[in-house]
């Protein structure tokens, strides 16, 4: 854990938070559910090192790596 | 609806120049040179075949499908569930792709004029930037996107002072070993022209979408012809080096000199290359907000836009340590991923809404 990223990302949220979440008061649920989803998902998604942790560009690498070695791309 | 702001076709002719061009041009005149060598300027040529394409493509399925986006008309063709399931690949494709825009630009503008500044800090103000114009809606995007484009197609001029360095015979011999070395050079391309079907989330807002085509052929004619240029004059300038350079058009500006005081003009690269991106990154930034707020059918996006910003920024940096792996994936894995998304799938969403009969909707203007 590292605590400058989980200020950082906390106070990044928070103000969005409070930017959207009083114009949000008339929104169907569903609205404020996926708002409040997303942001939750970004704040979790921020605390881990994700620039050395494998993600969607190792999947997608793994997946059309036959494809670009067919192409004689590398 | 979700959105009540209009554009014309010209607008968003407009806007695709730089959405298109702003990473291109800096980015894929070395991967094009890697495989072409020096027929690296008929790569653009052949790449915009996928322009008019997927282009054609979007336009198409707009006119059978009017005020719909693919993510809307996707479920109509092919039906709830491989609907959604179309829309949420289309949704992560933007998504994941916008991220690695804000790492190029970010990567550019850190290794290019602030080495000591965090990457995090100059993508995430560009990201915030984006946010607000695109909480304005599809108007706000397009007035600022308009104002940036004509600066940024502008910028082509500040080459010209290069002239008497230039080469023409460079260019020679051409097609020396045939077609293929070209055909190769035009793979990383022609997937930055398969982004032409990002018209498929503007054109339901078009006012005169009939002249939807007109506008969109020239947007990629105006690209090819400025790849053309480009590689053309770097070519010229540099013969086979360009291979090595990451960004020979900065390289090349840094050259220039006129009266013998006046330079530095690649903080005018810089420039176009900060207003070329806020485009490029707000469009793409729009479709995927307005596209997620269609997929969930909520009543309004404008709230999706900062939350979906900062996965942007986050997709920016997720298992990209350096820029060494960025290029990596740009140039081999990129360009068959896009392909399929942005002109496999339209095709094959083309092909099922032709076999059932589904005949255009004659324009009723609203």
């Amino acid at each position: 854990m590292r605590w400058d990223v989980f200020l950082g990302s906390t106070v990044a949220i928070g103000a969005i938070f409070a930017f959207e979440w009083p114009k949000m008061k008339r929104h169907p649920l569903k609205d404020k559910a996926a708002f409040l989803v997303l942001l939750l998902f970004g704040w979790g998604l921020a605390q881990f090192d994700l620039q050395y942790m494998s993600g969607p560009v190792t999947f997608l690498e793994a997946v059309f790596r036959p494809f670009s070695k067919m192409l004689n791309m590398e | 609806m979700l959105e009540k702001g209009k554009i014309t076709a010209f607008q968003m002719g407009v806007i695709m120049y730089p959405t298109i061009l702003a990473t291109a041009v800096l980015i894929v005149p070395a991967i094009s040179a890697k495989f072409a060598r020096n027929d690296l300027w008929l790569s653009p040529l052949l790449a915009s075949l996928s322009g008019f394409l997927t282009m054609a493509l979007a336009y198409q399925l707009h006119r059978r499908f009017p005020k719909q986006s693919v993510i809307q008309y996707g479920e109509k063709i092919a039906g709830r569930a491989a609907g959604k399931a179309i829309g949420l690949l289309f949704l992560l494709f933007y998504l994941h792709t916008n991220g690695l825009i804000v790492r190029q630009y970010a990567d550019f503008v850190s290794s290019a004029f602030m080495p000591n500044t965090p990457m995090i800090v100059i993508s995430a103000s560009l990201v915030a930037v984006v946010s607000l114009s695109v909480r304005s809606g599809i108007e706000g995007v397009a007035r600022s996107s308009f104002f940036c484009s004509l600066l940024f197609a502008g910028a082509a001029v500040i080459l010209l002072p290069l002239i008497p360095d230039l080469d023409a015979k460079n260019i020679l011999p051409i097609m020396e070993h045939g077609i293929l070395p070209a055909i190769r050079g035009m793979i990383v391309p022609q997937s930055w022209f398969c982004e032409f079907f990002l018209i498929s989330f503007l054109l339901p807002y078009v006012s005169n979408a009939k002249d939807g085509l007109k506008w969109g052929t020239w947007s990629v004619i105006a690209v090819t012809m400025a790849l053309v240029y480009t590689n053309l004059f770097i070519l010229f300038l540099y013969g086979e080096r360009v291979q090595d350079l990451i960004y020979p058009m900065l390289t090349a500006t840094r050259y220039i000199r006129i009266g013998g005081f006046i330079e530095n003009f690649e903080s005018i690269v810089m420039m176009i290359w900060v207003l070329g991106n806020f485009v490029k990154i707000s469009v793409f930034h729009y479709a995927v907000s307005i596209g997620f707020a269609q997929w969930l059918r909520l009543t309004d996006f404008k709230a999706l836009v900062f939350p979906i910003g900062v996965l942007v920024v986050l997709s920016s940096i997720w298992s990209l340590p350096d820029f060494q792996l960025v290029g990596f994936y740009i140039s081999n894995t990129f360009p068959i991923y896009a392909t399929i998304i942005q002109a496999g799938i339209p095709a094959l969403l083309y092909l099922i809404a032709l076999m059932r009969g589904q005949a255009p909707v004659r324009a009723t203007q609203s």
